[in-house]
């Protein structure tokens, strides 16, 4: 791996509900996250919804502020917490880590036309002179995540586009700042089968051509193995990382109990293939409680294989054939 | 609903009145000197008095010690108010509390009614029309509540006074009851008494149902797309029974909020409608204050309907919290 | 040399036109789309053209002429004439030169107000927030009308100069509180929206997300609130008028209805007019008002705004 562009070490995130009234109650949404991603990479973090992926994601951009840990920003030849950038270097981190988020629909402003989306952030940067160059530069945007002729968009408000116009146009605008690193949240969940793998692709293309790293959060594994292949990926469970490696291996073999069942429920095509299959037997369904997980290894309560020492010890990441597993089994 | 919950609207409701009193104590002190001046100089020409008379006059129908610090004056001036010492008034000497009490009941009877009538003709109408949007009946009716909502409640009373009770003497122009006739537990008098309250009842509720009614309408509207309503209407449910345990009670609830405002603006027409009327009730007593500039007594009027609007308010919200349960559990503000 | 400005008053002209059509144009003709909102409008511009342009053509007399008492409607007097014999409609036209201007200055010192404070406590958020949200509960508790009755008594005898201004302030103590509470929970709900962490992702200033981004979308509350304030600021102003609390010029609609209501027992045979020419005056400007605050927030809707 090349030199980690952005790293979270230890980094934790609790937030309170409540309050006020009635007592106050924390959830752990991320738990000690240790990551690294290098230029130019992807890593895919895959895991149910509330597992705390996107809260993470939002952890790596400065979005949110860590309760514990930190997140680094390689900047002027150091590693540097993202909290404590100031000035020029944090409008540096800004311009270079960009998040596109899940829901289409909610990430333009309903009040303002397309052009308006587009232009600030050319303007901010100073990477267009002018509002004139401002608007060929948002042209050329739309032409690259295939929106064309750009100029019947400029001018139309966002609820008159499809949910596939509105994810290209926030693709568009995330892209207009030249970022090095990119937070994809759900980037194609809310979006028809049938556009999902052209987002992809487009997504595939603008890293070839801008050298931006990933960050791609889904719940799908399948997409993950798809957008991920020959890179890394992340399965994450009650705000750990259970398990990390190469996607090709962690695919055919994975070693995690809870990968194991997250693998089980992908669909596959081939009946007999599918009927062969062995599923691990969850000892339960329900996920626990976040504000209440259970002691030890937060899967000890599903998990087929817990053994005593699950449910008294947290499990350390640690490195087994070739990659990243937190299981007392290993 | 939650303790937590009763003292911290207690707390606001008691903040609330503690905010209008040093209102009305800070005015007073930020009068100029030159209108105390001038006000001592009016006593000594009009009434003879001498300087020290008339500035002790002045100094004690403004509620003002000059030789105590401020702040003695004000905890003083509140001591007083919870003694029900409401100073006295100007003109006619009669400690203000005791002017008020005596026109209270007639303006709780009037704006009782007022308030009741116009509230459930709002909430039926605003149901109707929400059940019958975009139909006629739902356009003329949003256009009778607009015109309502925007006529003046000063300017329909004076209408009502002039077309009803001077052009065609239909209605008394006089008084909460016929004079003549004894007051007493009797049909005559009881029947005259709602003979006298019919045209101030007309002008209060034909100015405050078309608010009533918009407010009704958005919010049963808002409810009618609800999923639990669309459910209960696949369910086969009859329509009366949805619209009377579904729609009725969750689209009452959030007008609530908007009892302090409406019933604040029944008492500042108060002022007018019980004056062009010449009706017994505070705002009457007030709209004379107003004409004698009689300070104190103007100043305990709105301490008066500032606690009367607060109380009914902290009642309507406890009412709210019990029938909400959404309240019951969590804040006002989560 | 020449050129210079030339080229530059080409592109003014370019900008007034855009924004001609997008600002005013436009709206106006989707309000015009909708019947009660285009009735609204009309009458609220037939009021402004009546008080700022009527007065050139119909002259104000106000010398008593006893002998033309209470006049029924006629080609000289359509109005009829008031109990001292004056023409009713040239009063009419003339009355309502102070309201106008205090019910738009109210409505922009309440807007100004109440925006501020609703998005200052919506997006600051904390403990700045609880306290603001407690001041709006309090505010709007407390009767407006009868706050204002004390303050203008106070105002009268404090021996401040009383203008517009000072009229519209202290019209809008009792009008802010709604607006900023709206504002506020509009905010918070914007706050959490995905277009807002976009934009802050993006490193958009504070300032930018604040007037470009949040301040769009409650420009409906705004404009509607600006309506319903002028609403309330003729109500209080002409009702403070005619208890005498705030003074008045003869021949202005407040003067008209406190004479109305002062001779009320006196008016006899045609003096009705007297008593509805005002009275309908100042109805049909507020539902006029309030029409046009019932359409207005299809200006700002985008899915109308665009064929």
């Amino acid at each position: 791996m090349t030199t980690p562009l952005i790293k979270a070490e230890k980094v934790s995130k609790i937030f309170s509900v409540g309050g006020m009234f009635g007592a106050k109650k924390y959830i752990k949404a991320v738990d000690g996250v240790d990551l690294e991603i290098g230029e130019n990479e992807i890593l895919a973090l895959v895991g149910e919804s509330g597992c705390g992926k996107s809260t993470l994601g939002r952890l790596m951009l400065a979005l949110l502020k860590p309760s514990s840990g930190s997140v680094s920003y390689y900047i002027n030849h150091e590693y540097k917490d993202v909290w404590s950038l100031k000035g020029k270097e944090f409008r540096e981190y800004r311009r270079n880590a960009q998040l596109i988020p899940q829901d289409p629909y909610s990430t333009l402003n309903p009040m303002k036309k397309v052009i308006s989306a587009l232009t600030p952030p050319l303007l901010r940067y100073k990477i267009a002179r002018n509002r004139r160059e401002a608007k060929k530069m948002a042209a050329e945007l739309l032409e690259i995540v295939g929106l064309s002729p750009p100029e019947d968009f400029f001018e139309r408000f966002p609820c008159r586009l499809s949910g596939g116009q509105l994810q290209r146009i926030a693709i568009a605008r995330a892209i207009s700042v030249k970022p090095k690193f990119i937070v994809a949240d759900e980037a194609v969940s809310m979006l028809d089968a049938s556009l999902r793998i052209e987002i992809l692709n487009l997504l595939l293309n603008i890293r070839k051509s801008l050298k931006t790293a990933y960050l791609f959060i889904t719940h799908d594994l399948a997409i993950a193995r798809y957008f991920a292949r020959n890179e890394r990926i992340a399965i994450m469970y009650l705000g750990n990382i259970v398990e990390m490696g190469r996607t090709e291996e962690i695919i055919q073999n994975p070693l995690h109990p809870y990968t194991q069942t997250l693998l089980a429920t992908v669909p596959i095509p081939d009946p007999k293939l599918a009927r062969k299959r062995e599923l691990p037997k969850l000892r339960s369904l329900e996920i626990p409680s976040l504000i209440s997980p259970p002691p030890g290894c937060k899967f000890n309560t599903r998990c087929p294989y817990a053994e005593s020492i699950c449910e008294k010890k947290v499990p350390e990441l640690k490195e087994v054939k070739g990659r990243l597993v937190a299981c007392h089994l290993f | 609903m939650t303790m937590k919950w009763i003292i911290k609207r207690t707390a606001t409701a008691i903040l609330t009145v503690y905010i209008v009193i040093t209102i009305t104590f800070f005015l007073i002190r930020l009068l100029p000197g030159s209108f105390i001046e001038m006000m001592i100089y009016y006593y000594m020409t009009q009434y003879g008095m001498s300087e020290i008379e008339a500035e002790e006059m002045v100094y004690s129908l403004y509620g003002i010690a000059p030789k105590k610090p401020v702040w003695e004056q004000y905890i003083d001036y509140i001591c007083g108010l919870l003694r029900g010492d409401w100073g006295k008034c100007y003109i006619t000497g009669i400690p203000v509390l005791e002017a008020l009490f005596y026109g209270l009941p007639w303006t709780v009877f009037l704006l009782s009614i007022s308030m009741t009538i116009s509230f459930a003709l709002g909430v039926g109408l605003g149901i109707l029309m929400a059940y019958r949007r975009g139909g006629i009946l739902d356009n003329a009716s949003s256009v009778f509540a607009s015109i309502s909502r925007a006529t003046p409640n000063f300017i329909l009373g004076l209408l009502l006074l002039y077309f009803l009770t001077i052009y065609y003497p239909i209605f008394p122009s006089r008084g909460s009851y016929d004079i003549s006739i004894k007051p007493g537990f009797t049909l005559e008098f009881i029947s005259s008494v709602l003979y006298h309250s019919f045209l101030p009842i007309m002008a209060y509720v034909i100015t405050s149902v078309g608010g009533w009614m918009l407010a009704m309408r958005g919010s049963a509207i808002r409810v009618l797309g609800e999923d639990y309503v669309i459910a209960a209407e696949a369910r086969g449910l009859k329509s009366g029974r949805i619209a009377r345990t579904y729609v009725g009670r969750n689209a009452i609830l959030p007008l609530f909020a908007s009892f302090a405002i409406s019933l604040g603006y029944m008492f500042g027409g108060s002022v007018f409608i019980e004056t062009y009327f010449a009706y017994n009730g505070i705002g009457h007593i007030i709209g004379l204050a107003m004409s004698w500039r009689d300070y104190p007594l103007i100043q305990g009027g709105f301490l008066l309907i500032t606690l009367a609007v607060v109380l009914s308010n902290f009642i309507a919200d406890l009412l709210y919290g019990k029938l909400d349960p959404r309240v019951r559990r969590g804040g006002m503000y989560s | 040399m020449v050129c210079i400005p030339k080229l530059r008053k080409g592109k003014i002209m370019r900008g007034l036109k855009s924004f001609l059509r997008y600002h005013i144009l436009e709206p106006l003709k989707i309000l015009a789309s909708d019947k009660r909102a285009l009735v609204g409008l009309s009458i609220v511009i037939f009021y402004v053209l009546m008080v700022a342009v009527g007065r050139l053509f119909i002259p104000l007399d106000l010398t008593p002429h006893r002998e033309k008492r209470y006049l029924g409607p006629s080609w000289e007097h359509p109005l009829g004439t008031d109990f001292a014999g004056r023409d009713i409609l040239a009063q009419i036209v003339h009355g309502g030169r102070d309201v106008l201007p205090v019910a738009f200055l109210t409505g922009f010192v309440t807007i100004a107000i109440g925006t501020a404070i609703g998005i200052t406590s919506g997006y600051v958020g904390g403990k700045l927030d609880l306290a603001i949200t407690t001041f709006i509960d309090i505010f709007l508790t407390i009767p407006g009308f009868p706050l204002l009755m004390v303050v203008a008594v106070w105002l009268l005898q404090s021996g401040i100069p009383i203008n517009i201004f000072i009229i519209a302030c202290v019209l809008s103590i009792t009008a802010w509180a709604g607006l900023a509470r709206s504002v506020r929970a509009q905010v918070l709900s914007i706050r959490e929206e995905a277009f807002i962490e976009a934009a802050r992702c993006l490193g958009l200033s504070r300032f930018h997300i604040v007037f470009n981004e949040i301040l769009p979308n409650v420009m409906p509350y705004i404009a509607i609130n600006f309506m319903l304030s002028s609403v309330s600021a003729i109500y209080s102003y002409t009702g403070l008028q005619a208890l005498g609390l705030i003074p008045y010029e003869p021949g202005t609609w407040g003067a008209m209805i406190s004479m109305a209501q002062a001779y009320v027992g006196t008016i006899t045979g045609a003096g009705c007019w007297y008593v509805l020419a005002p009275s309908i005056t100042i109805i049909v400007l507020q539902v006029g008002l309030v029409f046009l605050s019932q359409g207005i927030d299809k200006i700002f809707n985008p899915r109308l705004r665009e064929r």
